[in-house]
């Protein structure tokens, strides 16, 4: 069981690329044929296949190597962390500054900052400041939300 | 010369000059800044250079550049942390003389040093770059496809991971350059219907994923380190002796960093190494290195420096990038409508050397701001990653978006942000993958026309000289490394491969 358990640890990675370009070179087939007069050298899925290709043979190299040392376990904050940017992308949904908003006070929250004022400060005025800097400066109009409506009018 | 003249008068409007002198304070600050780097700064500032004149924009990143790779000294001499990967050799030598009370004295050699490598390789940049434009003008697509794969191919040596990891990093680049309208054929590739991949995906919000948001998930994983700030009494220049001890190491460093620079995509970090190690070798007291020795900072950050100046040439010349932070600045021109090459120096001669002016002025500014300043940039370590790293989020979604206004480019940023935090857990350096990125369209386009030229005759590639001279080089850079191992192994002796991860 160790055993099996070992191979799969050391191959899982190799492996995955390997099935991640296979498929890609598959999708590459349902590529538009052109002409030979229009095709310029090569088709379309040439390229890309060639490229598939050259990535599986290096994973197979790759599984031939020695071993590299696995990587220390996750941290929590690090999970968590993730975790916090899904519900960004959530959150973006109602609003983009509300979720930086939220975002970024959350994260500095579980990083360890218990002050209330930094918390603040990075979850409210930061953004909003970002907000006026890309606004009014460089003229970028971001998408509308519950927040930027208001602004926009 | 009449281009050198106008591209200085470019650079004297006071609007420019004063944006390269906050873009000075900007970039020393960034590289003050443990964890983050130039080219994560270059990256994170590329979106606020959008709107500026293309002159201005690419001064201020290749500013961002040369201070930054300077101010990863303050951090390495004051909390043993690199600000920079290329400041890591800095360590060895600068925390032990800031212990036992002489980190002014470090600085200053740095300081010196840095400004010196950087001055002399600015100097070879505008005399090299418009050689070897000249002597790419001439070259056909097959000669250019044999190029780029050369560049490609140097990026097996980036970084202290596994070749192979770097080549399928690389690989994976050009296959995402492949996203979009074949520009060959104008056929869609992987698009999966949405109208705003047929452009392809940006350079901008991979960049900004992949260095900016997989850093902050790599800080994540690492809140417990504990940095210990050394206080500094005062910042001095180093004394005559100083000078006598290390004038040769600094000019044999800045030569040094300026070839390692030119060569494709190997950056200041493995200068900065090779500067290193070349002064202990060539040292009187080579067993005082690690222990304090000023010669080891002198070798450390002129090469490192001198790596900046050096990177731009195949950059500016070639299209190819010298380095991690030369790859963003050739994402800045491209964003800006701007084709590197031979023709940048006969068609725009005048907005290169307005780049090698700016750039040769801020290895002068940051010499003066590196020594007043440094007490306070210095301070900039205390910023607790807790609020700092929030703070680049906010301005990672906002710059990623703020390109082409696309919500798909803010989830673009998120899903190389992540994937790039995987890739570097499992020994994956991001770099190749933004080369390859960057290069991946020039390869095919080239090689597309390589076939029309040699009526799809491919071994025709290897009856042009200047074609296979770079296909040898190719093969030397990526079986020269294994063949030396196994020779020195045969022979007994330690291959030597002490790489840093490089992301300068």
């Amino acid at each position: 069981m160790k055993a099996a358990r070992d191979i799969a640890s050391r191959y899982w990675l190799p492996a995955g690329i390997a099935a991640f370009c296979a498929a890609v070179f598959w999708s590459a087939n349902y590529f538009e044929r052109v002409p030979p007069i229009l095709k310029r050298g090569i088709q379309p899925s040439d390229f890309p296949q060639l490229v598939c290709g050259l990535i599986i043979f290096l994973s197979l190299l790759l599984a031939l190597g020695k071993e590299a040392p696995r990587p220390k376990p996750l941290a929590r904050e690090a999970m968590l962390s993730m975790a916090l940017m899904a519900g960004f992308v959530a959150a973006a949904a109602v609003d983009l500054f509300l979720a930086l908003g939220i975002f970024a006070a959350s994260l500095s929250a579980l990083w360890g900052e218990r002050r209330a004022g930094v918390l603040l400060g990075v979850g409210v005025a930061l953004p909003a400041c970002v907000f006026l800097l890309f606004d009014q400066v460089f003229r970028i109009r971001f998408p509308r939300g519950v927040l930027t409506s208001i602004w926009y009018g | 010369m009449e281009a050198a003249l106008s591209g200085l008068a470019a650079l004297a409007e006071p609007g420019l000059l004063l944006l390269v002198l906050a873009a000075t304070l900007g970039g020393v600050i960034i590289g003050a800044l443990p964890g983050l780097n130039a080219t994560t700064g270059a990256a994170l500032l590329l979106p606020f250079t959008l709107t500026m004149d293309p002159v201005a924009a690419i001064a201020v990143l290749a500013t961002i550049y040369c201070s930054a790779t300077f101010a990863g000294a303050i951090t390495a001499i004051l909390i043993n942390t690199p600000g920079t990967s290329a400041s890591a050799a800095t360590c060895l030598d600068g925390y032990p003389m800031a212990q036992r009370g002489e980190a002014g004295r470090a600085l200053g050699m740095a300081a010196v040093s840095s400004t010196i490598g950087g001055i002399v390789s600015v100097i070879c940049l505008m005399l090299a770059a418009p050689l070897l434009a000249r002597a790419a003008y001439n070259f056909a697509p097959p000669e250019y496809f044999a190029l780029t794969l050369f560049g490609l191919s140097m990026l097996a040596s980036i970084g202290d991971g596994n070749p192979l990891k770097n080549l399928i990093s690389g690989a994976f680049g050009i296959l995402l350059a492949t996203v979009g309208i074949d520009l060959l054929t104008d056929v869609e590739r992987f698009t999966f219907g949405m109208s705003e991949l047929t452009t392809g995906i940006g350079f901008v919000p991979v960049m900004i994923g992949i260095f900016g948001i997989s850093e902050l998930l790599l800080q994540s994983n690492a809140l417990d380190a504990v940095r210990e700030r050394i206080a500094m009494k005062t910042i001095r220049l180093p004394s005559r002796e100083d000078y006598r001890k290390t004038w040769k190491t600094i000019a044999r460093s800045s030569g040094i960093g300026t070839f390692i620079g030119i060569l494709p995509a190997e950056g200041a970090t493995v200068a900065s190494m090779i500067g290193y190690n070349e002064a202990k070798r060539w040292s009187k007291t080579p067993e005082e290195f690690g222990k304090g020795a000023i010669e080891g900072i002198a070798g450390s950050e002129a090469a490192n420096n001198a790596a900046t100046g050096g990177a731009m040439v195949p950059t500016l010349a070639l299209g190819i990038p010298g380095s991690p932070t030369a790859a963003v600045i050739l994402a800045g021109l491209m964003v800006h409508g701007l084709r590197p090459g031979p023709a940048m120096f006969t068609e725009q001669a005048e907005f290169a050397f307005a780049i090698f002016w700016s750039m040769m002025l801020v290895n002068v500014l940051f010499f003066g701001i590196g020594l007043a300043g440094a007490r306070i940039f210095a301070r900039v370590t205390l910023i607790p990653t807790r609020v700092l790293w929030p703070c680049v989020f906010v301005f990672s979604v906002v710059g990623a978006y703020s390109l082409d206004q696309s919500m798909l480019d803010v989830w673009i940023a998120l899903a190389a942000g992540v994937i790039g935090f995987f890739m570097r857990r499992y020994g994956f350096s991001v770099v190749p993958l933004a080369i390859g990125l960057i290069l991946g369209e020039m390869l095919e386009t080239r090689l597309g026309q390589s076939m029309v030229m040699l009526d799809e005759k491919w071994w025709l590639l290897f009856t042009r000289p200047l074609a296979l001279f770079f296909f040898v080089l190719t093969a030397v850079a990526l079986f020269g490394p294994p063949i030396w191992r196994t020779a020195s192994k045969f022979a007994g002796r330690p291959a030597n491969s002490g790489r840093k991860n490089d992301q300068n």
